[in-house]
């Protein structure tokens, strides 16, 4: 029983890793897109850093770095867990999506990580080769800063897939989501370092930043990459994510419960 | 001239029925209105107070102080709204053209590209404009704008010069359709581009970039070249507050290709279907 349920959602995973790979226009699309975010990003810099060696203890070199790292994160940390609840439940699919006899969210995880392999080769290697080209290869500060900053880049993948869809959840009761994606996309977006790092931010708002999850999702492992860290800042910041990661997957979990018990008193 | 007279009051009242239709819809779905009138004001506005931290911590961009940089930043977001409400179908065009919806326009008695633009007039595009007022207000007290007349006039002159240009962007964008078939969604991908062009000064970008911005898309009018103008900020080709002008005959320009390039993309219409 058990292994049938891998083998299906094996299945979903390569079925939408298969479809990734059709739309050719959409993917020129988004890589001239996450292109133009990245060297935009890259002449702020400069411009911003003009002559100025040092910055908040950051070099112009290290700042570029910060960019095209974050471009790269950014296309990672892609998913579209709310979306699929949200027209699922629009359209009324869900309560056949929930009789199948895999879980509803494992088909999801399993399509957007689908997604994530696809863009992988898509997204993540052009946009590499550009910012190289363009910024420098972006190298990390030491070697264990890499792996360091690669555990916190996995947790912070689940931390964002999990509030992806805890968000999605809000679908069962609030039908209209576009608006409330668009906020949540934006928070994320401004206030987790992703763009502008929170090292500038005034120090009440950081100190208010570094308890939200949304600092897990780019700047702790930004920073960890560019070596801004020390070993106290580190494990205190993993420490912060690994509880963030607990407490959504705990979230999740109940949530989950919840919204089954839904569907199944409403009939969709 | 009596007929000219009595056209253009006909488009008045079918612009005025549809804006109240638009109203109508808007106010149908209170939850949705809700939903932008919080997301659009927060984009711009935390996007703007992260400019001003960086701002904060390095005295200027290029020059620019964080007050003159909150006048541009107001300006792009104000002109970005504008064109949100009039011209919002050219990001949507594909899907116009492949489900055949121009065959009910093309069936009217009026003309085509005010149908298509003006039928659906996006009253949520107010919301991005609040962020955008407050914005440009902030900007004005930082660097104490004169509030005459002729500065009025002139912000006025830049806005709807800035809103064609934007406009006559996007149905260019929206009329490759005519020709590709395809449905793709410039939206998100305009928005980038301008939103990273026009909120920021131009002169940080290599010399190259600006020239093409400045002469061959003329996204450089929109917000910048105006603003510098009107702030007397030094830069290569500006220098007076009457440059503001240009912006609005660049618009006009860049409106009259768009509307060019589209009638002739409606000659290749072929509505859907087998």
């Amino acid at each position: 029983m058990k292994k049938t349920n891998i083998q299906a959602y094996i299945q979903v995973y390569r079925t939408r890793l298969i479809r990734s790979f059709h739309y050719k226009f959409e993917v020129y699309g988004n890589v001239l897109m996450q292109a133009i975010i990245m060297l935009a990003g890259t002449f702020f810099w400069r411009a911003l850093f003009g002559s100025a060696t040092k910055v908040q203890g950051v070099t112009v070199d290290m700042m570029l770095t910060y960019t095209v790292v974050s471009s790269m994160i950014s296309i990672l940390l892609t998913t579209n867990v709310e979306r699929r609840i949200t027209q699922s439940v629009m359209k009324g699919t869900i309560a056949i999506d929930m009789m199948r006899p895999i879980n509803i969210f494992g088909t999801f995880l399993a399509e957007d990580l689908a997604g994530v392999t696809g863009l992988i080769f898509q997204n993540l290697i052009p946009v590499f080769v550009i910012g190289s080209l363009v910024a420098g290869l972006p190298k990390p500060a030491s070697l264990a800063s890499f792996w360091w900053f690669l555990l916190s880049l996995f947790m912070g993948f689940w931390i964002n897939w999990l509030l992806a869809a805890v968000f999605g959840m809000i679908a069962f009761w609030a039908i209209d989501m576009d608006a409330l994606i668009q906020v949540k996309k934006h928070l994320i977006r401004l206030l987790s370092g992703s763009i502008i790092p929170l090292w500038f931010f005034p120090d009440w708002l950081r100190s208010v930043l570094e308890y939200l999850p949304f600092a897990y999702l780019y700047q702790l492992p930004l920073n960890i990459y560019i070596g801004k860290y020390t070993t106290e800042t580190l494990v205190k910041g993993l420490e912060v994510q690994l509880l963030w990661f607990v407490l959504l997957a705990v979230l999740f979990l109940f949530l989950q419960k919840r919204v089954t018990g839904k569907v199944m008193v409403q009939g969709g | 001239m009596m007929r000219l007279l009595k056209q253009i009051w006909y488009y008045l009242d079918v612009s005025i029925t549809c804006l109240r239709v638009a109203i109508l819809q808007m106010m149908e779905y209170p939850s949705s209105m809700i939903g932008w009138l919080l997301s659009n004001p927060i984009q711009f506005l935390v996007g703007f107070a992260t400019i001003q931290f960086v701002v904060s911590e390095f005295g200027s961009i290029n020059g620019w102080d964080y007050g003159q940089l909150a006048f541009l930043y107001g300006l792009s977001v104000i002109s970005h709204a504008l064109s949100m409400i009039f011209f919002i179908q050219g990001w949507f065009m594909g899907w116009v053209v492949v489900e055949g919806e121009f065959d009910r326009l093309l069936t009217r008695p009026l003309s085509v590209i005010y149908q298509f633009f003006f039928m659906n007039v996006n009253i949520m595009g107010f919301t991005d404009l609040i962020p955008g007022v407050i914005v440009f207000a902030y900007g004005c007290c930082k660097i104490s704008f004169h509030w005459t007349l002729s500065n009025a006039m002139l912000l006025l002159v830049l806005l709807i010069g800035a809103t064609l240009i934007r406009g006559g962007i996007y149905i260019l964008l929206g009329t490759t359709t005519f020709w590709t078939k395809s449905t793709t969604d410039f939206g998100p991908f305009t928005q980038e581009i301008f939103d990273k062009t026009t909120m920021y000064p131009l002169s940080m970008y290599p010399e190259s970039m600006q020239f093409v911005l400045t002469y061959l898309i003329p996204i450089g009018w929109v917000s910048y070249y105006p603003a510098a103008a009107m702030m007397g900020v030094e830069n290569s080709i500006v220098h007076s507050p009457g440059a503001v002008w240009l912006t609005l005959l660049v618009g006009i320009i860049t409106m009259l290709v768009a509307a060019g390039v589209f009638h002739i993309g409606l000659k290749q219409y072929e509505s859907a279907g087998n």
